[in-house]
């Protein structure tokens, strides 16, 4: 049987990948990124599975409003690199230390 | 075993190498590819838990849109991936074990017994024939939620003038036209009709 | 337990076989839609098109799908191979998986879901994976110049479609096809296409530009970059791409059937005389024939129009239509709140 444990277990396992993501790819923007929709999207599984679980349906609307904002969240993300780019030719982390103050 | 639960493992299980290969791949194109086939299997177990709306939206946004966007960008930037892979064999020890504490402890709670097992959380029955998720889901967006809506709505316009105002710029030598004034061109503007009088014939 | 598993089993069984009853036809109008283009723009440019391989040519589309399979399939040097291979399925995969919501009649579809609206949307939203792959994958800067830009374009038009979506949907209340189309009875004005006039208009357009249809196929004009994003395919790799692409053309035009011209509806519905008689009725017959109208139409548009220039294009979509659509959208919005059109009258 499927139970909310076997759900929860999923987005936990999806979850800690991405925190390991973090750590492994310190250096790459991109990936960076990338792993912050993968630990998004282990959020939005325990929202909907609560949400089936509770018969609440109020879950699925902040799964609605949370992939709104991790897109917006994307497209900015990626439009900053995309300048980023242009103006020192490196996405990597560590040699972004321009900044003074 | 109901299909159900052979979906739901199989999917998984997809998922998790997926998300696996996301973190540890060389080449960004191949972490962005398989991060769209995490996104795909999600989906699918959204299915199973009969959030057909976001499921299908799902799709549509984050496959059909953001993992475009993605892709888009890992492909055109010229980057040298060398340097950026320096540290890895370094931090994956540390990586490893917050990881797996991490997960330990989160599978802990979650399997400790009399939080989210059948007793108390009963599986719910199926919903009945001719509910549809999507008029559920937009009654509440609509209702309840409507001023977090229309912020979400406000949040996506920001994002799109900030992420052209952001890349946009001017370069040099770049040829504009503007089909305004292309249709609106006079016969005068681009014909001289010029009066002359006939040569006078040669020779003789 | 054994008997809900062998019913599973019946179930998936009768589900396969609906299954190859709508590809198998689809593979086949494929074929025979690329002898109907070559026939069609030979007569319009003065030509006759085939006519060697059996009478009047009926036998081309197997003599040509026979070449492609013989020829061999070329890897490109440091070609990425695992990609290579999979870009052409991932394009092909969407447009054959899209049919599973088209109703034929009203009781002819193989998955009557409740969203079919949105997982179309998202099928044509995948289908621009097997592009951006192929580009890239190739190794090559035409096939990922092509590429580039047939994604764009693809991704820029797919707006303008979702908002001409957006417009039906408001109109018919549904996200269902078969609801969509049962929302339109009454004849030939009581389709949605008088209604959603616009959005009609810039829904097929937009579905020439998704598809990469002349004119605007700049994505592989043969004479600027070859062949786009498959310059560098052959043999059966090349007609897989080629039988996506056709597959689409006929998907966007069964769609436009059953969103604005009514589906398996009749048009002499409730008429004097032929209202009463088999032409009056809905039946699949109207469904196939106003599908065959609208995959004419793209024929008839590529033999017409000069191709656009890929700025142009881009304009078209982003500053017309998505202007257009957004501002009837509201207008459909104002029909359906004062009950100007009524539902499946």
């Amino acid at each position: 049987m499927l139970t909310l444990a076997h759900f929860l277990s999923l987005g936990a396992i999806l979850f800690c990948l991405g925190v390991a993501g973090i750590f492994l790819n310190r250096k790459n923007v991109i990936i960076l990124l990338m792993c912050i929709e993968l630990m998004l999207l282990a959020v939005n599984m325990n929202f909907v599975a609560f949400s089936r679980f509770l018969g609440n349906m109020d879950g699925q609307v902040f799964v609605f409003f949370i992939l709104t904002v991790a897109a917006s969240e994307a497209a900015i993300g990626l439009a900053i690199l995309v300048v980023l780019f242009r103006n020192r030719r490196t996405i990597n982390v560590a040699e972004l230390d321009e900044l003074k103050g | 075993m109901p299909i159900t639960e052979i979906v739901f493992y199989v999917f998984s299980l997809v998922m998790v190498s997926a998300g696996v290969a996301v973190i540890t791949v060389r080449n960004p194109v191949y972490s962005a590819l398989f991060l769209v086939l995490a996104f795909f299997s999600s989906a699918a177990i959204w299915l199973l838990l009969e959030a057909e709306f976001l499921a299908i939206v799902l799709i549509l946004v984050y496959v059909g849109a953001v993992m475009v966007l993605f892709l888009f960008v890992v492909m055109m930037l010229d980057i040298n991936l060398t340097p950026l892979k320096e540290g890895f064999i370094r931090y994956l020890p540390v990586g490893i074990v917050v990881a797996v504490l991490m997960a330990a402890e989160l599978l802990l709670v979650i399997w400790s017994k009399g939080s989210f097992d059948q007793g108390a959380f009963p599986i719910p029955p199926p919903n009945p024939v001719g509910f549809s998720n999507t008029k559920a889901l937009g009654e509440l967006l609509f209702t309840n939620y409507l001023l977090a809506f229309e912020a979400a709505g406000v949040i996506l316009l920001v994002a799109i003038i900030a992420a052209i105002a952001l890349t946009l710029r001017k370069r040099v030598g770049e040829k504009r036209q503007n089909p305004a004034m292309q249709v609106r061109v006079q016969r005068d503007e681009r014909v001289r009709l010029v009066k002359m009088d006939p040569e006078p014939r040669q020779g003789n | 337990m054994s008997e809900t598993l062998w019913d599973q089993l019946i179930y998936i069984v009768i589900l396969l076989l609906k299954i190859v009853a709508v590809v198998v036809p689809l593979i086949l109008t494929v074929a025979y839609y690329t002898y109907m283009e070559r026939k069609v723009i030979g007569y319009m440019q003065l030509r006759r098109g085939p006519n060697r391989i059996g009478p009047a040519g009926l036998f081309q589309p197997f003599a040509d799908v026979l070449k492609l399979l013989l020829k061999e399939i070329v890897l490109p040097a440091n070609a990425n191979k695992f990609l290579f291979v999979l870009a052409p399925v991932l394009s092909l995969a969407p447009a054959f998986a899209a049919w599973v919501v088209i109703p034929f009649n009203d009781w002819m579809v193989i998955a009557d879901i409740d969203a079919g609206l949105l997982y179309l949307l998202a099928m044509s939203s995948i289908g621009v994976y097997g592009l951006i792959i192929a580009g890239w994958a190739s190794n090559s800067k035409y096939a990922f110049l092509g590429s580039i830009r047939s994604c764009a374009q693809m991704v820029s038009y797919e707006i303008a479609m979702g908002f001409a979506l957006v417009g039906v949907l408001i109109l018919s209340g549904s996200l269902n096809l078969t609801e969509i189309v049962l929302a339109q009875q009454g004849g030939l004005l009581d389709w949605f296409w008088l209604p959603l006039l616009p959005l009609f208009v810039v829904y097929i357009i937009s579905g020439l530009a998704e598809t990469n249809r002349a004119p605007f196929d700049v994505a592989e004009g043969e004479s600027e970059i070859v062949a786009g994003f498959h310059v560098e395919y052959a043999g059966a790799a090349f007609a897989v791409f080629f039988l996506a692409e056709y597959a689409n053309m006929i998907l966007i035009s069964a769609l436009t059937a059953i969103l604005f011209a009514g589906g398996w509806l009749s048009p002499f519905e409730g008429l004097w005389l032929v209202g009463d008689t088999f032409l009056g009725q809905g039946s699949i017959f109207w469904f196939l024939l106003k599908t065959v109208f609208f995959m004419y139409l793209f024929l008839w548009w590529r033999a017409t129009y000069p191709r656009y220039r890929y700025d142009q294009i881009m304009r078209l979509g982003w500053k017309v239509f998505v202007p257009i659509t957004m501002g009837w959208v509201l207008v459909a919005a104002v029909f359906s709140v004062f009950g100007l059109v009524v539902r499946g009258s």
